[in-house]
């Protein structure tokens, strides 16, 4: 007995071990790794499963950043919160999946964006944030927000990111001695302290983050086809 | 001497469930999101993380396993299982030093549990070095 004792103890670790992992692989929700937009299947066919969780309650917050970059109109049925960090890899894939979004729902989708750099994490994305903060004070916020999503695998690993925001001032054509200024100003940072704020009043822990309606959608769900599925269910429900 | 054992049994019992729970999380994507306090998802998701296409921390889970095994059989008088594990531990902490090292200057996050896994195979080869040193 006491030869073979040692490779019962070892075979009882394995099956616990694998047990376990496979038991927790299954239990938790796969894929929140915001697989792109390709897997763009025709709404209500297979795919993953929208996860079925309770509702989370309606939350208000403090007030943001006054005004809010808004995109669609006041009266959309579906109102989409955003809380993200320009250098935070899963809100550069995020970024396409909620264009994608809206341009499907259009006229029925309105798009708020919060600042909430994840500053001790990112070391560029006060600036980013601030980059594309200077840029709306100009007007031209989302041409800059944009602009910095689809470059951040481009700019996130340099020292120095400034010049690179700068170009993307110049070219988007904006006044670019009033944008340097902006940068550094009171009111691009108090704007973000304000989106902060709201954000930490709110419970946000992490980017992205995602209100809809005043409830917060579970991060597994922010896949372009579960995304699809959780605005059509609340469009069903506020019989628009 | 049979003590030692016994802890390093119990250290790579920790050290495979903490390998297990990176692996989770690999596979998962859970810590996919950027949160404030942990580093753990830029260090989960960078191409460091997968080493011909199996995710790093399996590799890690599968070496705590073999550590734990040659432990409970070295206690079980197989003392030829002493000299591998020690060979393993070595090697494991090489690694552990090179991920340390991947960590503070090309990931530039620390991810705790990585670190975790570091400091007990930091552990594994004081006792390795103990029980070597009590053998002599």
């Amino acid at each position: 007995m006491k030869r073979i004792l040692p490779f019962i103890i070892i075979l009882v670790v394995l099956v616990v071990a694998l047990g376990s992992a496979w038991y927790l692989t299954r239990t938790i929700p796969a894929s929140p790794t915001l697989p792109s937009s390709s897997g763009s299947q025709p709404p209500g066919s297979q795919g993953s499963p929208v996860a079925q969780q309770q509702k989370p309650p309606v939350v208000q917050g403090v007030p943001g950043a006054d005004p809010p970059h808004v995109l669609g109109p006041a009266d959309a049925p579906i109102k989409i919160e955003e809380f993200g960090d320009f250098e935070c890899p899963p809100c550069g894939i995020f970024h396409p999946i909620l264009e994608q979004m809206h341009a499907e729902f259009g006229d029925k989708l309105q798009i708020t964006f919060r600042e909430f750099p994840l500053v001790p994490t990112h070391q560029h994305a006060l600036a980013a944030a601030s980059a594309a903060e200077a840029a709306g004070l100009q007007g031209k916020f989302w041409e800059m927000h944009d602009l910095i999503y689809e470059h951040q695998n481009a700019w996130k690993k340099e020292f120095d990111v400034r010049p690179i925001f700068e170009g993307y001032a110049k070219q988007i054509g904006l006044d670019v001695e009033r944008y340097k200024r902006d940068m550094n100003g009171d009111l691009v940072a108090q704007r973000i302290f304000a989106d902060g704020k709201r954000g930490h009043s709110l419970g946000v822990k992490g980017t992205p983050t995602v209100f809809m309606n005043g409830r917060e959608v579970p991060f597994e769900n922010l896949p372009a086809e579960k995304l699809r599925v959780v605005i059509q269910n609340e469009l069903r429900s506020s019989g628009r | 001497m049979k003590k030692l054992y016994v802890v390093a049994a119990l250290l790579s019992l920790v050290g495979l469930a903490d390998a297990l729970y990176l692996t989770i999380e690999h596979v998962t994507g859970q810590s996919v999101r950027c949160t404030i306090i942990s580093g753990c998802s830029a260090v989960l998701s960078s191409p460091y993380a997968v080493v011909a296409g199996i995710p790093l921390a399996a590799v890690g889970a599968a070496a705590y396993f073999t550590v734990f095994s040659l432990a409970i059989l070295t206690l079980f008088g197989y003392h030829s299982a002493a000299k591998l594990m020690g060979v393993m531990v070595f090697t494991m902490f090489g690694l552990s030093l090179w991920l340390i090292y991947l960590q503070a200057f090309v990931i530039r996050e620390f991810c705790q549990y990585c670190l975790l896994s570091a400091a007990i195979t930091a552990a594994l080869l004081v006792v390795v070095l103990i029980s070597r040193g009590l053998r002599r």
